[in-house]
């Protein structure tokens, strides 16, 4: 089963979020910010980070590029899942990163997907 | 701008004068600002209320959805009934999210108006004794960097986002 990553600040996102990888047969483990995320992503060997931008104690950037750092997540997928929706930020996305980029709100089947290809 | 042109070619009576009308603008618009952080936060309140027990009523279908599927899945893994309440709750979900982006647009409007009042204060401070030029400037200034460090969803309706793999 593989195990993915969900940080996000809002508890309604990652249930949500959790709610659909889980019935798609995901394994999910939630963070609340960048920082726990880091946490745990190092206490855990995840298959993809899904992460959102705005967060307090430390942002989505922050996060992929502190992955991109460590040796066990320099190839994992990594999925911003924001509002923000400029070129900019996703440039910065990918000059950090990132595999992907989605915008809120998400449409689950198309998460679905986007996952699916990414952990191919 | 050209306010703050005409503030350099007033006398002492007149600026005077203008500075007993930026407070009393300052003092009004500050008082406004006020009812409006409130009506923001309710609003904020009351969507938060909607939205934890629609989130309750969500949980419990997912919940059953989830055992039921549990102990179906040896005989029939793909009942069709599954998969029809399963979209329903996919759409729901995606409904769901919006509690997430409204209460982060009314957090945009309430930075702004926090920012703005903060500015109307410092501005109010500067009236004794009454200096029009700082207080304008001040004003002037809050509203220039009211949009600063604002993060406001641009969705326009809860149609899915884009999606760009690198």
């Amino acid at each position: 089963m593989k195990t993915i990553l969900a940080v996000d600040d809002s508890a309604t996102m990652r249930e949500m979020v959790a709610f659909v990888l889980e019935s798609a047969g995901y394994r999910v483990i939630e963070a609340e910010d960048g920082a726990q995320g880091l946490d745990r992503a190092n206490a855990t060997s995840c298959d993809l980070v899904i992460t959102d931008q705005n967060m307090p104690n430390m942002d989505g950037l922050t996060l992929v590029r502190s992955l991109r750092e460590m040796r066990d997540y320099k190839a994992v997928p990594i999925l911003l899942l924001t509002t923000e929706s400029s070129d900019n930020m996703k440039a910065q996305g990918r000059a950090a990163g990132a595999t992907g980029w989605l915008v809120k709100p998400f449409d689950p089947a198309t998460l679905l997907q986007v996952v699916q290809k990414v952990l191919r | 701008m050209k306010a703050q042109q005409a503030m350099g070619t007033l006398d002492a009576g007149e600026k005077a004068q203008a500075a007993d009308l930026l407070v009393t603008v300052a003092s009004t618009l500050n008082e406004r600002l006020g009812v409006t952080a409130v009506e923001l936060a309710r609003s904020q309140a009351l969507l938060k209320e909607a939205s934890d027990e629609m989130l309750v009523a969500f949980r419990g279908a997912a919940d059953r959805l989830v055992a039921a599927q549990k102990i179906d899945c040896a005989d029939r893994p793909e009942k069709p009934e599954y998969t029809v309440v399963l979209d329903h709750l996919y759409r729901a979900v995606q409904h769901l999210q919006s509690h997430d982006l409204v209460s982060q647009l009314i957090e945009a409007q309430k930075h702004r108006v926090q920012k703005m009042r903060d500015k109307l204060t410092e501005a109010l401070s500067l009236s004794h004794p009454p200096d029009a030029r700082a207080m304008l400037d001040c004003i002037v200034a809050g509203i220039a960097h009211m949009d600063q460090d604002v993060h406001a969803p641009r969705a326009e309706s809860m149609q899915s986002g884009s999606v760009d793999l690198f």
